[in-house]
């Protein structure tokens, strides 16, 4: 598996899913909707799939001494790689922000618990429907995508437009007590990423075994 | 034993049957595939090496079911398609490092005569190469494994005349020692008058015939017209049959 992972980033990678996972520092600018970084995280593998197509990566990989079981575990490793990276990235300038722009996020939420909570909810809808989509021909990344970002998209906007009702206020916020109130739905993404992953695994795997190529 | 035994392929698509291809390949022999385009010939090579999900059929390589052992089979081909290209962008060098990780056999010093003997720069990109060093490049990769079923589809296609004697006395070399056989599949059936040992035949899906070179082209003499002595050449034996006639 290990061989099949170093082809991905050496080979089947685009130099686009080394930038957008790179993006995750935007949480450090002062005024920005930090859901777009999430939609970076999406786009970055799309970008990457619509790339491997063009330079016959499935094909050359499918004649390598490699089940098509594990093509498709090299290919959502990629995703989590590239995802969990973009998420320890912008951990930092997560703190850097609150130290140094203490009065907040005027564009969006802040980069907090709830954030990321709601960003692994984001990812893990993208990535089930994208992988599974795609993996039913193997060849059409741009429908597969264009169905994963419909509700990526709706994902991100209700997070921005959850935090200005007012009894969820709390969501929108860095201070200790809130955070820790914060804390199930990081847990409860992280939770919903960790389940939705071997799932997309599961049937892509199966979908992928019937494509002809 | 037979390095490779393909029996009953059969695979339906809408509008196209591969319709129950069975054939045999030795060790140290180059088996030629023939056919027209859209014969078969790919989908029989793609079928067999699980590719393309099969109907029905078995495919023993190395004595093995390979649909039930493809990674252990796998180690041990090397397989060309002709005009498809690879990674355009990236350097031979990257390729080659990334593609040895997979393989037990690898051989670093054979790779490296083979890059010599081929003329080949680990530094050029894909899109520098010209089509026949491309397939050089890929029987380099084979070789460097030490595979011994090399599967080549249309290898020789969209070549120059030089390029493609050169590549025809390259394959010759390679099945010399009897160690090494290939499937070999073309439309251009001159090539295969200079390096195939056995002939399969398919037309519209099926089997015509699959026979040692000598024996099959015996076997179509009587699509000579009267007074024709010489025996038919694989080109001609292909154009009478297929040849139609149109009432217009």
């Amino acid at each position: 598996m290990f061989s099949l992972l170093h082809k991905e980033l050496r080979l089947a990678a685009h130099p686009n899913l080394f930038i957008f996972t790179l993006l995750g520092a935007l949480v450090i600018v002062p005024a920005y909707p930090y859901g777009m970084v999430f939609l970076f995280g999406c786009l970055g593998p799309f970008v990457t799939f619509t790339y491997g197509r063009e330079t016959n990566d499935l094909y050359f990989t499918a004649l390598l001494p490699v089940s098509k079981a594990d093509v498709v575990k090299s290919k959502l490793l990629m995703v989590v790689l590239a995802q969990m990276a973009q998420v320890l990235i912008s951990i930092p300038f997560a703190f850097l922000r609150v130290g140094l722009l203490p009065e907040g996020n005027p564009a969006g939420i802040e980069a907090n618990l709830a954030y990321y909570g709601f960003g692994f909810m984001i990812y893990a809808v993208f990535n089930f429907i994208f992988l599974t989509e795609f993996f039913r021909t193997a060849y059409k990344p741009g429908i597969a995508f264009l169905w994963a970002m419909i509700p990526a998209v709706i994902g991100v906007l209700a997070m921005e437009v959850l935090i200005h009702v007012p009894s969820l206020a709390w969501l929108d916020s860095v201070a200790p007590q809130d955070l820790r109130r914060q804390l199930p739905i990081l847990l409860v993404g992280m939770l919903i990423y960790a389940a939705a992953m071997p799932a997309a695994y599961r049937v892509s795997a199966t979908r992928f075994e019937k494509v002809d190529l | 034993m037979s390095v490779l035994v393909v029996r009953g392929l059969t695979k339906k698509y809408a509008g196209f049957l591969l319709d129950g291809v069975s054939f045999e390949l030795r060790p140290g022999r180059t088996m030629g595939l023939i056919g027209k385009n859209g014969a078969g010939k790919t989908t029989t090579l793609k079928s067999l090496l699980n590719l393309v999900k099969p109907d029905a059929g078995q495919v023993l390589m190395f004595g093995k079911d390979f649909y039930q052992n493809e990674q252990d089979c796998k180690q041990q081909i090397g397989v060309v398609f002709g005009g498809i290209d690879f990674y355009r962008h990236k350097r031979l060098s990257e390729i080659t490092n990334v593609t040895k990780r997979f393989y037990k056999e690898w051989d670093e010093q054979a790779y490296q005569r083979y890059m010599k003997q081929f003329s080949l720069v680990p530094n050029k990109r894909v899109n520098e190469l010209s089509s026949g060093m491309k397939v050089k490049y890929m029987v380099a990769l084979a070789l460097s494994h030490n595979a011994k079923l090399l599967i080549f589809d249309e290898p020789t296609s969209g070549l120059d005349p030089v390029a493609r004697d050169d590549l025809l006395v390259l394959f010759r070399q390679l099945v010399k020692g009897g160690e090494r056989s290939i499937l070999y599949s073309t439309h251009i059936t001159s090539d295969l008058e200079k390096c195939a040992d056995d002939i399969t035949y398919i037309k519209d899906g099926r089997v015509l015939a699959s026979a040692d070179k000598g024996e099959f082209v015996r076997a179509f003499q009587h699509l000579r017209s009267p007074g024709e002595a010489e025996d038919l050449s694989l080109e001609e034996i292909m154009i009478r049959t297929e040849r139609r006639t149109y009432d217009v």
